[in-house]
């Protein structure tokens, strides 16, 4: 196993570790990882259930705290922040796309896009809003409700709102998980041509190994172990 | 501005249709109620008023001073004058003693004269209200002085020295209550004749009255008191609380029951929008991480919420109070047409306080529900099964309580009902918490043994404990607070109308010769009417207590000891009289002094200082009588029967000579009965109490129909409240119905299983209620009210039984069409 890699990075886990304690007494759901990501990569975190995947995301994103070691998100060490600094580097930096979509179903289609750029006072949400919906195959759509729309649609709303922000890290949680293979295709290539577009650092989860195969970098965990890391030719 | 963007996403998306119906419904209620109530109140007031003919009245044996006129004209109080006295009266040769006013221009100040032109008149359509008295040179008269002094309309009538003409029959008049009104034919004339006909002379009784009224009560109350100091001892001023006893006893409290009803319907409707307000924080902890997800920070969430939650107390007060408005209107003129009144303005201030309330009861009933919120991790959006803190009930309670503190001061200003309404429904939490806490330990015991729909059924009040319990706290509230306000208002309707009962004696015949009291009692019983019991009568004044003569000190402070009394004399004792201690002469013996015994009303004794056994000493026209206390009685002065403060042992005064006294009850057409009665028997004096009684019943009968008017709106806001909280625990149930029915269910299962489940709920809610009920109505009994307190057995069973009926019908009415919904929609919808 190779636990360790030391390359400074735009995103960087150092001895990044998480235990919690159980009746049964502690458990150790990640092993101390260290990571280095840079900025351009994109990179598929796969393992087993219960892994430690999700967790191991949710510490890289700013979403939780490791037991110990940090997190550096360019050049800013996000764990020795509160939440409200790490509100402010994940508004600035971060974007996320998830399993279950995550629309707000009371919002149509363009107020889901355009929720992210109004949250951080943007005036031009709705022009932006607009113009990434339509990159995304969604121009007739604006209007429509998430549950008007298929599976499909609904990541693709997703998608277009994760990069409106023009986020310099995308978080993916199992994108296609949710979606049958055909679908599924679609929604990797319009991720990726999204991605090169901006130059986006790309970090997802993923059981598929096409979608592991499209990215330039694997890293597998096993029992919250970091036990494979290496480049996709 | 973003706030107000997702504040009409959310509305547009249903999420918050409930929350904002509830304040909507809040603020309906509390602007209807107190608008309606402020005129009902400004409406009853002047009714009430119209007993003393104006607001104020400064009463004395001498004018007012006519300085005090410009003062009131500044002060843009209105005025006018009248004078009482009693006086013959002549037609030709006949004569006879009448209880004449002379009234000025302008009066009455409140309230109205009924005139006719037919006596004894009881078709309304012969009946006239003018709101002017006589012209000079006119008289208005009693009914009965038409036959007496065989006289009809437009003949003359003297009154003193002056003739004048008879132009109306009076039937009602304002400010009949006074003494002089009773006693004798009324005659009305106007002030300026009054000096030519000559009856003021050195040492003539007569009562002056100076009346004033005004729009603004501020303004008048500073007016009497700029004049209070300037009274000499000879006047005296009165308005209808100090003047009436029992109709400003009826106000005080039918005012305080409003407000009671008020208050408990912002409470419903705080419970209501609690409710609410916990269905849309459970909805929105998702957006609230997906937002944090996104780089919203805590306070910014905080404030995002906070603006929306102010954005909609604006508009759901604003359409509230324009809807309570409406509300109002429309009791209004369904209770004027009714009564035939016209109802006061409402003070404006009334408007302004229950705009205010909306935001008071987001803030304090929906606030802490929501506030959690900003707190909510973003990792929640990445791991759903993260427990998220949410607000304890105990915490949302003491922000209940505090609210209902604020509202109830805003209000009324009341700090006894506030602290009664807090002190009840603290008793219900708790009871609520020791109850829920006890059954669902039993449900866990008894689960085993139970099948069928009853194991459901448990099963689903067992797993989700806290629900359970915040929705028998809910239900308990809102049984409670509907059955204190039902059990209130019958207490005081009750009691209101036992002041005056529908058949109560309404004339007293006094000294009553004894040659003639056999005549008398036939003249009755020959017109069916049958008399109260006949007492002996003679007047008395007690003048020493175990043989020590009373002082000047105690003549002076002591009322039964200043003047002469009517004593009496009875074998039995009366129904409406108590026995409080010693005995009643069936057992009574006199003692070693051998002297008769009295028995002695129990306040007079205490204001005395007697007990039992002391001697009395009396003065009978001169001559001494002594006599021994041996009893202390209570009496009712409100059954309208001869009552006396010292009834003596039968026999002891039979060498004396009294008169007879006794009551009668006549209707309108039987009054002429008493101009027979006075023709055959001219030394009777017939005290006419049926006009105050009749304004008395009037004005109650208003208070208590504005009152079950006000309570119906509170009741029917109180039945949304517990619909409210019926639909909320829809959602839950929905997703575990489509889950049983897709495992193959059947519907009767499922729906058994609901109806059980509220039917417990109900049981528990209706137990904890009416023990809530009674701790509240001790308070409100005791410190508000100041009624009887008692126990009220039969809602013991009613509040249970109601309760276990209503939750079950609404829980089937709400919950019917999950078990007749297939079951993939259901699943679908509740996902």
């Amino acid at each position: 196993m190779n636990s360790s890699e030391v390359v400074k990075g735009l995103v960087e886990a150092k001895n990044v570790t998480k235990k919690v304690d159980t009746q049964e007494g502690e458990l150790i759901i990640l092993h101390p990882i260290n990571i280095s990501i840079a900025a351009g990569e994109s990179i598929a975190i796969t393992g087993a259930s219960g892994s430690g995947k999700s967790t191991l995301l949710g510490i890289l994103a700013g979403l939780d705290l490791p037991s110990s070691g940090d997190v550096i998100i360019d050049d800013q060490i996000i764990t020795q922040m509160d939440e409200e600094g790490r509100a402010k580097v994940r508004a600035a930096q971060v974007g996320f796309i998830f399993q279950s979509f995550q629309l707000l179903p009371g919002l149509t289609a363009l107020e889901n896009v355009m929720l992210p750029l109004e949250l951080r006072g943007d005036k031009s949400a709705k022009s932006k809003a607009e113009n990434f919906l339509t990159k995304v195959g969604l121009a007739s759509r604006f209007q429509h409700y998430p549950p008007q729309l298929s599976g499909g649609e609904q990541q693709r709303v997703a998608i277009a709102r994760a990069f409106a922000c023009n986020p310099k890290i995308l978080f993916a949680d199992e994108p296609t998980g949710n979606l049958d293979s055909i679908t599924g295709e679609k929604i990797i290539d319009l991720l990726f041509d999204l991605n090169a577009s901006y130059g986006t650092t790309l970090i997802l989860i993923t059981h598929e190994e096409r979608l592991a195969k499209r990215c330039s970098r694997r890293i597998e965990l096993e029992a919250g172990a970091l036990i494979v890391s290496e480049m996709v030719l | 501005m973003l706030a107000f963007h997702l504040l009409h996403r959310n509305w547009r998306s249903g999420e918050l249709k409930l929350l904002s119906f509830s304040i909507i419904l809040a603020v309906t209620v509390l602007a209807a109620i107190s608008a309606f109530t402020s005129r009902l109140q400004s409406t009853l007031i002047n009714e009430s008023n119209s007993v003393l003919g104006a607001d104020y009245v400064i009463t004395g044996s001498y004018p007012h001073n006519p300085d005090w006129d410009l003062l009131a004209k500044e002060k843009s109080v209105s005025f006018t004058r009248a004078a009482h006295f009693s006086s013959m009266v002549f037609a030709g040769d006949e004569m006879h003693l009448a209880s004449v006013k002379a009234v000025d221009d302008g009066y009455p100040l409140r309230g109205h004269f009924d005139v006719s032109d037919y006596p004894f008149s009881v078709d309304a359509r012969e009946i006239q209200s003018v709101s002017q008295g006589p012209r000079p040179g006119e008289v208005w008269v009693d009914s009965r002085l038409l036959p007496l002094l065989k006289i009809k309309i437009g003949d003359q009538l003297a009154v003193g020295e002056e003739n004048l003409r008879v132009s109306k029959v009076l039937m009602s008049e304002p400010d009949s209550a006074s003494p002089f009104s009773m006693f004798g034919a009324r005659v009305l004339m106007h002030y300026q004749d009054l000096v030519a006909t000559q009856v003021i002379q050195p040492g003539s009784r007569i009562e002056y009255k100076w009346l004033l009224a005004s729009n603004s009560q501020a303004q008048l109350k500073q007016f009497i008191e700029t004049i209070k100091p300037q009274l000499t001892q000879h006047q005296r001023i009165s308005d209808i609380q100090s003047s009436q006893d029992n109709i400003g006893r009826t106000l005080k409290t039918s005012q305080q029951f409003l407000l009671l009803t008020a208050m408990i319907a912002v409470l419903l409707a705080g419970v209501a929008i609690s409710i609410s307000a916990r269905q849309f924080s459970d909805r929105h902890i998702d957006q609230v991480a997906l937002m944090k997800s996104m780089g919203a920070s805590a306070n910014r969430v905080r404030q995002l919420y906070f603006t929306q939650l102010m954005f909609l107390a604006a508009i759901a007060s604003g359409l509230g109070l324009i809807l309570g408005e409406l509300l109002q209107q429309i009791i209004a003129v369904s209770v004027q047409k009714a009564y035939q009144i016209q109802l006061g303005e409402a003070d404006w201030t009334v408007y302004s306080k229950s705009y205010l309330s909306g935001f008071i009861c987001l803030i304090f009933f929906a606030l802490p529900a929501l506030w959690y919120l900003p707190s909510v991790s973003p990792l929640k959006i990445l791991r759903r099964e993260l427990k998220v803190l949410q607000p304890q009930v105990w915490l949302q309670s003491i922000f209940a309580l505090l609210a209902v503190l604020l509202l109830v001061i805003i209000f009324s200003r009341d700090l006894k009902l506030a602290i009664t309404l807090c002190a009840g429904l603290l008793a219900v939490i708790v009871v609520s918490l020791i109850v829920a806490f006890l059954f669902l330990r039993l449900a866990k015991l008894m689960i085993h043994r139970l099948g069928g729909f009853w194991r459901l059924a448990f099963a689903a009040l067992l797993r989700k404990p806290g629900q359970s319990l915040v929705q028998i706290l809910v239900f308990s509230i809102a049984i409670m607070l509907l059955y204190t306000l039902v059990i209130i208002r019958t207490s005081l309707i009750e009691e209101w109308k036992l002041q005056v009962p529908a058949d109560a004696p309404n004339h007293f015949l006094v000294n009553i010769p004894p040659e003639n009291l056999p005549a008398v009692k036939e003249l009755l019983k020959k017109n069916q009417i049958r008399p109260e019991p006949i007492y002996p009568m003679m007047r008395a004044r007690l003048i020493q207590i175990n043989d020590v003569e009373t002082t000047e000190e105690q003549r002076s402070t002591i009322n039964a000891l200043r003047r002469e009394l009517n004593i009496t004399w009875a074998q039995k004792l009366a129904d409406d009289n108590k026995l409080l201690a010693g005995q009643w002469w069936d057992q009574w013996t006199r003692s070693a002094a051998d002297v008769p015994g009295v028995s002695v009303e129990m306040e007079t004794a205490k204001n005395i200082g007697l007990k039992l056994g002391d001697q009395l000493t009396f003065s009978i026209g001169g001559l001494i009588v002594k006599a021994e206390v041996a009893s202390f009685r209570s009496l009712d002065w409100r059954s309208m029967r001869p009552n006396f403060f010292f009834i003596f042992e039968p026999g002891s005064l039979d060498d004396y000579s009294p008169t007879y006294i006794t009551s009668i009850y006549l209707s309108k057409p039987q009054k002429v009965l008493i101009n027979h009665l006075l023709q055959e028997n001219p030394s009777i004096l017939v005290i006419e109490l049926d006009r105050i009684i009749e304004q008395i019943q009037k004005i109650i009968q208003q208070v208590s129909d504005g009152v079950l008017l006000v309570m119906c709106l509170t009741l029917v806001g109180g039945c949304l409240v517990l619909f409210a909280a019926v639909i909320s625990s829809v959602d839950n149930r929905k997703k575990e119905a489509g889950l049983l029915r897709a495992l193959g269910s059947p519907k009767q299962l499922i729906l058994g299983s609901i109806l059980v489940e509220f039917a417990v709920l109900g049981l528990l809610s209706g137990v904890i209620a009416i023990i809530g009920a009674e701790v509240l109505l001790l308070g409100l009994q005791a410190w508000v009210f100041k009624s009887p307190i008692q126990p009220h057995y039969i809602y013991w069973f009613l509040s249970p039984v109601s309760g276990v009926l209503l939750l079950m019908f609404m829980g089937y009415f709400s919950c019917r069409k999950i078990v007749i919904t297939p079951p993939s929609i259901i699943l679908r919808e509740a996902n």
